[in-house]
Parts: C-alpha cells; sequence; structure tokens
C-alpha cells in the first residue's frame, strides 16, 4: 500500500519521505555520526570508514584514500542537510541511501558483527537498530 | 594487371614512400626493449575488484550500488549480488589499476567492503 511507505518516488522524480520524528532522529544520528567519523579519527566508526583498498600493500595511494574520504564527508554533510526534508532530489535520496549503508556497515564492525550467526547473537536492542535501517534501505533503493 | 589508382596499386605507393623516408634502421641492435617489454607484459595482468559479504547489508542495497556504480544491467547485478552472497566474495569488474581503485573507492563510499587485488 503506497500511503505506508516511508519513501516514495513521486512522478516529477522526486522521492517523499514520510518519517516520524524518532525516525528523523535516529537518521539524523546516524549522518551526524559518518561525517564525525571521517574528521575524528578517535571515533568508533573510524577504522571501518578507512578499510584497505589493496590489502596486499603496507599503505593505499594517498589519493584513493583522499577521494574516499572528501566523497564521504560530502554525501555525510548533504545528507545531514536535507534530514528534515520532506522532498529529496535523485541525488539527495542517492547520498541519503549510501550514508546509511555507510553507517549500517560501520556499526555492524564496530560490534563485531562479521557473521550471520554473530548478528543473530547480538542484543536486542542493537538488532532493533539494525533492522530499522535496513527497513530504512530497503524502502530507499526501491526508489532507484 | 592493377589498374592504375586501385587500391593494391595506391597501398604500394604508400608503403614505398613511407619505407624511402624513414631514416630509422630496420633492425634492432639490442635486445634491451625485449626485456623491458616483458616487465611490462607481467605487469599489466587485470586488476579485479573484488566485494565481500557482510551479514547486514539488504540485497537491494547491493543490487541499487552495482547498477549505479557499473552501470549493469539488472540481471547481472542480482548475479554479483548473489555471487557475493553465497561465496562471500565476488569479481564485480576487472581491468586496469587505476579505475579499479576508483571503483573500489565508489563502493567503499557506497559503504560496501571492498578491495583490489591483481589477477593471479
Amino acid at each position: 500500500m503506497a500511503g505506508s511507505k516511508i519513501f516514495t518516488r513521486r512522478r516529477d522524480g522526486r522521492v517523499e519521505v514520510r518519517i516520524n520524528d524518532y525516525g528523523r532522529s535516529v537518521v539524523r544520528s546516524a549522518f551526524a555520526n559518518v561525517l564525525a567519523a571521517e574528521r575524528d579519527p578517535e571515533h568508533e566508526w573510524h577504522v571501518s570508514l578507512s578499510g584497505p583498498i589493496d590489502p596486499s600493500l603496507d599503505h593505499d595511494n594517498p589519493t584513493s584514500t583522499l577521494a574516499r574520504q572528501t566523497e564521504t564527508s560530502t554525501n555525510a554533510e548533504l545528507a545531514s542537510l536535507t534530514v528534515d526534508e520532506q522532498f529529496l532530489n535523485d541525488a539527495e535520496a542517492w547520498v541519503w541511501l549510501t550514508t546509511l549503508q555507510v553507517a549500517l556497515r560501520s556499526t555492524a564492525q564496530t560490534n563485531g558483527l562479521h557473521t550471520d550467526e554473530q548478528l543473530a547473537a547480538a542484543d536486542d536492542e542493537m538488532l532493533s537498530y539494525v533492522h530499522m535501517i535496513q527497513s530504512l534501505l530497503f524502502e530507499l533503493a526501491a526508489c532507484f | 594487371m592493377a589498374r592504375l589508382g586501385s587500391p593494391l596499386s595506391f597501398h604500394s605507393a604508400v608503403w614505398d614512400t613511407c619505407s624511402m623516408a624513414s631514416t630509422q634502421p630496420l633492425r634492432r641492435t639490442t635486445t634491451e626493449g625485449d626485456v623491458q617489454t616483458q616487465d611490462a607484459v607481467e605487469t599489466k595482468k587485470p586488476w579485479n575488484v573484488i566485494v565481500w559479504n557482510d551479514p547486514v547489508t539488504p540485497m537491494t542495497v547491493v543490487v541499487v550500488i552495482f547498477k549505479k556504480i557499473f552501470g549493469y544491467s539488472n540481471n547481472k547485478c542480482t548475479q554479483l549480488m548473489l555471487a557475493v552472497h553465497h561465496e562471500g566474495r565476488a569479481l564485480v569488474w576487472s581491468g586496469h589499476r587505476e579505475r579499479a581503485e576508483s571503483y573500489c573507492v565508489k563502493l567503499q563510499v557506497s559503504g560496501l567492503q571492498s578491495t583490489i587485488e591483481q589477477d593471479a
């Protein structure tokens, strides 16, 4: 039923966001954490944002790591700036999707959720958070 | 007998002119170039972009990201996503190192776990 969807692609190409205040606060926090993690090496998500590109090397190409850092920050900034919008254009909807996905995977990595078994054994609060971000991503992906 | 202006005679004329105009020796006097070429071939093995499985990323998200980054068909993206899911990893692109690195960065920025490796 279209009325119950959180994200809906409208005829004019925009993505309509129907999310309650709690949902917005979760999304806002996820975007803010990605932005903070990219800038702060002490942030618990920072390691998951700086994984190896070529694991056979001790250090990756600085140009590539800088490109990754810049793109991730730019995406998270645009996502944060549009977090209260009711309608998103294509580029904004895309940065919502990628930044939420980065937040989801960072959460999983930081909490040691590397396998299905580890995920199944996670506590209820963690599972509930993961499921919430997954449902947002699932619905947003359907708009592309 | 070839007619004047036929493709064959035109080709011969051009070839002769070029040969005469060239001041370069026809034979090489060193094999150094051969060794360098062999090394160059060795390093031209393609670089593979690998995407790794994780337990949290929704399958539809992986498909959408592959479509956006590589422009593959829906079918190919779904097959690659299933390969990641069932085999733990999948080769999603292969080619020059610089492009492989660029695709790997785009995948990482989109939240997928990705690395590059040279073809064995």
